[in-house]
């Protein structure tokens, strides 16, 4: 999944210590429609097992869970 | 909402009632004493958050399903459906409580509200009314349990990241972050971040201790939300790892309620005796500083400290002296608040609390006694071992503008330690 997916809401989770990032995507996942993107980007390493557990738990989708210059980039979708 | 369904829901309070819970619903005298207590309701002055009126909410259901003259006299004993009305405002005074039981310590017949309370979370939770993101996080983690295959590599890679750090804090390029090593002594489980780990892992290092880090975090979003079942769950994650890798202890992080859970509720929980102990880091840390295992520079910490209790590791797990101890043994200028100890005042950011946002407003407002607790030391620096007693006291800061530094205490003894290693303790 590239970087040209259309992105509704950016998350700066930089410096949030797990599970905040996790939480605060949660938070977030109903201000995205259904189908909506949420593209977080956090430093906390934990976030790479948190993100893609919760949205496997909620039934929504993790498009790209990445490692970029020591930040972790996330490509969350609403998919309910 | 149907009969059949609020007898369903008294239903779930019988089945939850034993004798001393029976015994609290039955003695409370109604003296409003737990109000002064409760920094909830003396910060906010709502009525919904004095403890003996959260308690009276499911007594009133209780009275009307199972008390004689509540069944045939209801309104002469406020004795009330589970209705919706009632649910709703149950869910308000039983969520927002952090569990903190000083109410309990004040109260003259030691009524356990925080005890009632979790009849009250199973019944929403049958209701369909259980805190939805508590509810989440909790799924979360027991997902990464039931599926370590799809977790392990991303884990194990981000634990390589930080034992690269934990050689430049140590300056050992053979100091290690152990997982999954059999026949360890200790067991640490952290939390999901790492700087629950790295600082926990150069302090094993430099006591020489036989250690392995769990692939699971301690923290347990079930036991907030009231489950009993997910809360098992979560916990059994790092307990199945501690038979498994045969280990002697395990510990855990600086986190007030994953103590708790570890130490005095899984085995109740499992139904199963732990083969080993359980300890809280601190315990462990102040047992390598008395030892000389570890050594620290005494004057290390510059400026007043002072040190907030966490009430699930003091006042309900039994830990007051460790924590001083090892704070004491780092700074010359160490101020307790007033009160502490087990009449210590909760900050506010316990029970899952943080995690919810409905609360948000009510929640700093209930940290007043706190804020005013850490103005009377003039203290610039506060340590706290608690995660969420952390985020909060953050949150405190930056609303009431202290000059304040809020630390776990791991991080000072690393910065105390004489370590030949050129990076700072903390990212
Ligand atoms: S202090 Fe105890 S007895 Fe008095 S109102 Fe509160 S819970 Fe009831
Ligand atoms: S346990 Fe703490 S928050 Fe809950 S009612 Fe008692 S004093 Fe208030």
């Amino acid at each position: 999944m590239s970087d040209e997916t259309k992105v509704d809401l950016e998350l700066d989770l930089k410096g949030l210590l797990c599970p905040l990032p996790m939480v605060k995507v949660s938070q977030n996942i109903t201000n995205v429609p259904v189908g909506g993107v949420i593209r977080a980007v956090a430093t906390d390493p934990g976030a790479m097992a948190d993100i893609p557990a919760w949205a496997k738990s909620t039934g929504n989708e993790v498009l790209k869970a990445e490692k970029e210059d020591g930040e972790f980039v996330f490509l969350v979708k609403r998919v309910k | 909402m149907e009969t059949q369904q609020l007898t369903t829901l008294a239903g779930v309070i019988d089945k939850k009632m034993n004798r001393q819970l029976k015994q609290y619903i039955d003695i409370c005298a109604r003296c409003a004493i737990c109000k002064d207590a409760c920094h909830q309701y003396v910060g906010t002055g709502d009525f919904k958050y004095l403890p003996a009126r959260r308690a009276e909410l499911i007594r009133q259901i209780y009275k009307k399903y199972f008390d004689k003259a509540g069944r045939f006299v209801p309104a002469l004993y406020e004795a009330r459906d589970p209705d919706e009305n009632l649910l709703e405002e149950l869910y308000e005074s039983t969520y927002a409580c952090t569990a903190c039981r000083r109410c309990m310590y004040f109260c003259p017949f030691s009524i356990d509200t925080a005890w009632i309370l979790s009849v009250a979370k199973a019944m929403l939770i049958a209701a369909g009314m259980g805190n939805e993101m508590l509810s989440q996080l909790a799924d979360a983690a027991i997902m990464k349990g039931d599926q370590p295959e799809l977790f392990r590599d991303v884990l194990v890679s981000g634990f390589k990241d930080i034992e690269a750090e934990v050689r430049e804090i140590t300056g050992d390029p053979s100091a290690e972050i152990p997982v999954d090593k059999e026949g360890a002594d200790i067991l640490y489980v952290g939390l999901a971040g790492a700087h629950s780990i790295r600082p926990a892992a150069v302090i094993f290092h430099e006591a020489g201790a036989s250690w392995t880090l769990s692939l699971f975090e301690s923290a347990n979003y079930g036991f907030f939300l009231g489950d009993a079942e997910k809360a098992r769950k979560i916990a059994d994650r790092y307990m199945d790892e501690a038979l498994r890798l045969g280990v002697k202890e395990v510990v855990i992080t600086e986190c007030g309620h994953a103590y708790r859970v570890a130490k005095i509720f899984h085995e109740a929980w499992s139904g199963k005796k732990h083969p080993f102990r359980v300890r809280h880091i601190l315990e462990v840390i102040d047992e390598y500083i008395t030892d000389g295992r570890i050594t620290v520079d005494p004057g290390s910490v510059k400026g007043a400290i002072t040190y907030h209790d966490p009430c699930q590791i003091g006042r309900n797990g039994g830990l007051f002296e460790e924590p001083r101890r090892i704070v004491r043994a780092l700074a010359a200028d160490f101020r307790d608040l007033t009160p502490n100890r087990e009449q210590q005042w909760c900050c506010g950011g316990g029970g899952g609390i943080v995690a919810m946002s409905e609360f948000d407003e009510d929640r700093i407002k209930s940290g007043a006694k706190k804020v005013e607790q850490i103005r009377a030391t003039g203290a610039t620096i506060i340590a706290a071992p608690c995660e969420n007693c952390r985020l909060q006291l953050e949150q405190l800061r930056d609303h009431h503008e202290l000059d304040l530094h809020i630390t776990p205490i791991m991080d000072l003894v690393v910065e105390a330690m004489p370590l030949a290693g050129t990076k700072a303790a903390q990212a």
